[in-house]
This record gives C-alpha cells, structure tokens and sequence, in this order.
C-alpha cells in the first residue's frame, strides 16, 4: 500500500512537473524544454505500472480498488504541499522513489 | 431556465445540493464512522478482555466449540468469529428461534473471555453498528420510508457527481490548484480539490449504494418482468450462498473443529482464518465451513473450504459461475463495505469517507458564501432562507460530530442498569444534535461557528479523560497492552478534538485579523461606500477546518 502510494505520487509530481504554472511554484532553475516533453509520458509510464504492480500484489479486483485509494491519498499531499510547501515537493518525490525501490526489492 | 447548457448545469448541482446536502452528510459521516463499526463497538464494550497475544487458533477454536456445546444445543447453525485486526475478541453467535409470527429468529453474538471460556458480560449498547445502520436507515424512521429517502438523496447525489464534472471547467488544468485565497475562490478550490482527488470513490460509493435496495426501488420493473420461480432464482444468483445440507435429526459425534482445521491449514498454507460456520451441529449431517480474509471482491469461492465435520472429509465446493450481472453486482457491494480492505486500506476508505463529508460541507458553505455580499447588502437583513441555510450548515456541520461525541459520552455515563439504556445512547445523541441545530438561530454565525467549534474540541478532547476515570480501558493500560483497538480510539479523538481546537482558533484569529483590517479599511475610505460585504469572517476562515479534515 505504501509502495502503491509512494509511485501515484511520484507520477502526480511528474505530472505537475509537466504544467508550466506548478513547475514555477516548484523549481526554481529553469528547467529544459526537451526533459519537460518527457515528464508526462515518463508520468503515464510510471501510472501504469503502478496499475500492473498493484493487480501484481493484491489480485486483479482489490488491486484497482487500492489504487484509486492510493492516488486519492497521494494527490490530496501533493496539492496541500503545493499550496504550502511548494520547495520540499522534488525532494519528497526523490525520498518516495527510493523508499519504493527499496521495498520492492525486498518484497 | 438557463440558455447555455453548462449554465443550466451549474444551476442543477446548486440546487440539488442544497437540497439535500445534510441528509448527504449525515450519511456520508455515519456511512464513513461505519467502517469501523466493529472497532466502535469493541470500544463501546468496555468490560471486554484486552487482547492476548500469542494464542494458537486451535485453542480459540477449542474454547468457542466448547461454550457453544454447552450454551448452544438444539441450535442449528454456530458462527465462531476468530480475534483478528478489526476484533480483538473471541466471539460466537447464533440464530435464535424465530418468535412467533416472525420470519427469523434474532441473531446474538457473545464475546467469549479466552482465560475462563466464558462469555463476557458487557453493558447494554448497540455500538458501532447503530451509527452504521443509521446511514441508510436514518434511526427514528420506519425502514420503508428511510430506504426511500436515502433513495432519493443518493439519486440526487449521483447527480450532482455528474453534473459537478460537467460544469468544473478545468478539471485538468486546474487538477493539482488549491489557491489558499479567503473568500469564494478559496471554497471554490476546495469544494473542486475535494471532489476531484476522490472522484473515483465518490461516485462508487454514491452508485453501489444505490444498488444497495435495487429490489426496493425498481420493484415494478422485477414484478413485471419475473414471476417468483425467477425472481428467486435471480436473487439466488446475486446473492450467492455455499449450499450445506439441511439437519437429518441424527445426533451424531462431530470432530473437534481444531482438528478439521489442520486440513484447511493445508488448502490455505499461510492464509489467516476469518471465521467459521458450522451447519447441522452434532447431527449426522455436520458440516463445517471455513472462511479466510477475502481475496477478491467478487467472493472468490476459494476462500471458502467446506469439511464434513463427522467424517473429515474435504467436500469439493463446485467452482461457482457468475454472470457478469452477478459479478458487477457484487464487485459493487463489496467495493462499497470495503470489507475486502485490510487495516491501512481501511483508514484510506475511512479517509476518503471523510474527504466526502468535507466536500459536502465545503459545497453547502459555498452556497452561503457565494450569497453573502448580496444578503448583507438587504436593508432589513438577510432572508430567511439564507438564515435557515447558515443555521443548519453550522448545526450539522459541526453539530453532528459533536452529537456522536455525545453519543460516547452516553456509553461511558449513562448508568449500566437503566432500563432501554441503548436505545437511552441514541436519544442522547439526536437529543444535543438538536440542540445544536436550534442554537444558531439564535446566535449570530460569526458566534456561532467559533462557539461550536470550541465545544467540539472539548468534547473531543475529554472523551479519552472520561474513558480513562470510567474504565480501565483507557490509553494508560492499552498502550502497554499493544491493544490498537483500544488505544487508537482514544489517539483519534485527541486527534479528532486538536483539529477542531486549531479550526477554532483560526476561525478567531482570522475574525480579529478580518476586524482590524475592516477598520483601518474604513478609515482610509469613509465618504461613499456602504458598509457592504461584511464579510463572511467565521465562514472564510473555515477554509482551514476543511483542510484538516481531510
């Protein structure tokens, strides 16, 4: 679950990294036009396999149902972070990707 | 009636949702308070035994199996229901025999104490079940007329879903906004983040619970189209059901149930048992069926493994076939109980039940806010509608926490040996809703939303002291015990009651900050301007309760 959660909210942050306006909230540096264009197929990528991992984990009905919960819990912080706490959003994502990564290993 | 049609859209989800917007969030915070219903109720029941870690199931099975020899002869069927995350109690139950003149007989549980095997002798209440039964059963009314109002809320609601969607014009562009700006826009963004991030959910819950009474609502169509053999049938397949044979009235000696669990043991290696139904008890025709956490929202047969409990012998389940009908239809049911969900998938249910109850909230504040500039600008003040919208906003939103906060309080007060004392529990709880439905009218809201928020806090905030001076099931013995029960009902309403503490003092200050702008704002202006938009103070600042409780 927390694996589920951790990869909808690190698709979600490349998925704000696409939209100019938040990008400007969330990074300071201008960032290139050319690693922008891949943040939101790098985005869909990622959803999906979160979608495959969590059928993988919890079976092809309870598995969608999860992550819909996850992605409702991971855009809920992401949105509050944005609004309040813009800065920590690229660190947290950094954070999350390997928390992740980690317990998918070990799992 | 509008010309264009996201106009007339938008005018559709105002209305609709105020219409029936508290009924709404009745239902949307007892529905989501049910999720816990059976941890409510553990809760309620202080006199029960604190976990015992470290018991083989055999040995629970061993203590259930003989209480209900000794206590449950002559009754057919016997549920043992084992301690697990939700229940940290060995429990039994069985049907009674119906009455006379009724259809089914009442079912009972106990709780069984494993040290002495047993039952536990607890006080009168009806638990987490009530506030659960209440969200689609509304309490006081008749089942009929309950099942038909719901009915027509979650109709309303299904639209508004919709229509919400059709008329939110950047749900994309706007998909991660949240603008912490006073005023309208600031409830527009949150009325619009709160709906989007749970959209999936709002419009499960809201669709499934309309399947909840389909043979209710679309009676006519199933009594034109189906004579009873079908209908029966039909309802057969939708609500599926292991068969088992029926009493041969042959007593019989029946295995231990810790012993025909050895086999299960081997079809489910690693799998946690849930419960157990025993068919035909000590009769020729005993059987007994084991059923582990589900694994599929569908009901996956699997799950299930029936014994012949006088033999031992495995009885192959015929693999059942679901008509996609039959399969939504139950994906439904379950995706709404959250049945399937484990502990953390549970609170994300909890969670998501309460982002609802926010955007709720949030739409009905959002009405008074949009009108309030206009309604202050009347010179003999405003309407009675807009008073009666704010009144009830202020009664319900906060008023309703705090009436279930009663309703606790009435559990751990109320003296154990009055007469009708769960029903007493209840009462208490309409009772101060009421009251707090009637005290806005006569305060002004600016008052009155700080006041109740305060009282909410408190309330709150003192449950986990009184639990702690009327019980021993407080946080101070829970916590060394690792009873999470026990202990996390406490720490969520500490946490429940500093959330209202912070909206309380935020709706202050930002009403002193609101005050003292509005005078240095007069100052600066003072020859033509009346004294329009006295702005919504206690209502903008609300904005930040709403943050919190999701």
């Amino acid at each position: 679950m927390l694996v589920l959660t951790s990869l909808c909210f690190i698709a979600m942050v490349l998925f704000c990294l696409a939209m100019t306006k938040h990008r400007e909230q969330v990074i300071v540096h201008e960032v290139s036009i050319l690693a922008v264009r891949f943040f939101r197929p790098l985005a869909w990528l990622l959803l999906s396999f979160t979608a495959y991992l969590s059928v993988e984990l919890y079976g092809w009905s309870i598995g969608p149902a999860l992550l819909f919960g996850a992605l409702t819990i991971a855009i809920l912080l992401l949105t509050l972070l944005l609004t309040y706490r813009a800065k920590i959003v690229p660190k947290l994502a950094i954070v999350m990707s390997l928390m992740a990564s980690i317990s998918i290993f070990i799992s | 009636m509008k010309d264009n049609f996201r106009q007339s859209m938008k005018w559709f989800h105002t209305w609709v949702g105020l219409i029936v917007g508290w009924i709404l969030f009745f239902m949307f915070l007892t529905g989501t308070m049910g999720y816990f219903y059976q941890e409510i109720t553990r809760w309620m029941e202080p006199e029960r035994p604190f976990i015992e870690h470290n018991i083989s199931n055999e040995q629970l099975l061993d203590t259930a199996q003989a209480y209900l020899n000794k206590h449950a002869q002559g009754i057919d069927g016997w549920d043992i229901y084992l301690p697990n995350v939700r229940d940290q109690n060995l429990r039994v139950g069985w049907r009674h025999p119906a009455e006379p003149g009724k259809k089914r007989g009442q079912y009972k549980i106990k709780v069984l104490d494993i040290a002495t095997g047993d039952k536990v002798a607890s006080r009168a209440t009806d638990g987490g079940r009530l506030l659960y039964r209440m969200h689609y059963r509304l309490h006081y009314l008749s089942t009929d007329i309950s099942y038909w109002i719901v009915g027509f809320c979650s109709m309303l609601m299904l639209l508004a879903v919709i229509t919400g969607v059709v008329i939110h014009k950047k749900i994309f562009s706007d998909f991660f906004t949240f603008r912490a700006k006073k005023g309208l826009p600031g409830w527009l963004d949150i009325h619009n983040v709160l709906s989007v991030i749970a959209l999936p959910f709002h419009f499960m819950i809201t669709y499934s619970g309309l399947l909840f009474f389909l043979f209710t609502y679309m009676a006519l169509s199933t009594n034109l189209q189906t004579n009873d053999d079908e209908y029966r049938e039909m309802r057969k397949e939708i609500y599926p059901r292991i068969a088992h044979l029926e009493k041969a009235n042959q007593p019989a000696e029946m295995l231990d149930v810790s012993v025909l669990y050895q086999q299960v043991k081997q079809v489910w290696p690693g799998h946690k048992l849930n419960y157990i139904e025993i068919f035909s008890a000590n009769d020729i025709n005993a059987q007994v069926l084991f059923v582990r956490h589900e694994t599929d929202i569908t009901y996956n047969p699997a799950d299930e493994v029936m014994i012949n409990a006088v033999t031992g012998e495995v009885i192959a389940q015929q693999a059942k076939e679901y008509t996609g009908a039959g399969m939504i239809h139950n994906g439904f049911f379950s995706l709404h109980e959250g049945q399937f969900a484990g502990p953390l998938a549970r609170w994300i249910y909890f969670f998501t039940g309460l982002i609802g109850t926010a955007m709720i909230a949030s739409g009905l504040i959002l009405w008074t806010t949009k009108r309030k500039p206009q309604q202050m600008k009347k010179s003999n003040g405003p309407d009675f509608g807009y008073r009666l919208v704010e009144q009830l906003n202020i009664g319900t939103i906060v008023g309703l926490p705090i009436a279930i906060a009663m309703y606790f309080y009435a559990n751990r007060l109320l003296p154990l040996d009055m007469v009708e004392r769960a029903a007493w529990e209840a009462h208490v709880m309409f009772i101060s809703w009421a009251i707090l439905l009637i005290y806005p009218a006569f305060r002004p809201a600016a008052k009155a939303w700080p006041e109740q928020l305060t009282l909410a806090a408190l309330v709150y905030l003192t449950l986990p002291l009184v639990n702690a001076l009327t019980t021993d099931k407080h946080l101070a013995n829970s916590l060394p015990q690792q009873d999470w029960n026990f202990a996390g009902f406490d720490l969520t309403f500490l946490v429940v009651g500093g959330c209202f503490a912070f909206a309380a003092y935020k709706v202050k200050v930002l009403q002193a900050s609101k005050r003292s702008s509005k005078q240095s704002s007069k100052q600066r202006v003072q020859q033509n301007k009346p004294p329009v938009l006295a702005a919504n103070e206690s209502l903008l600042s609300l904005q930040q309760v709403n943050k919190e409780k999701c």
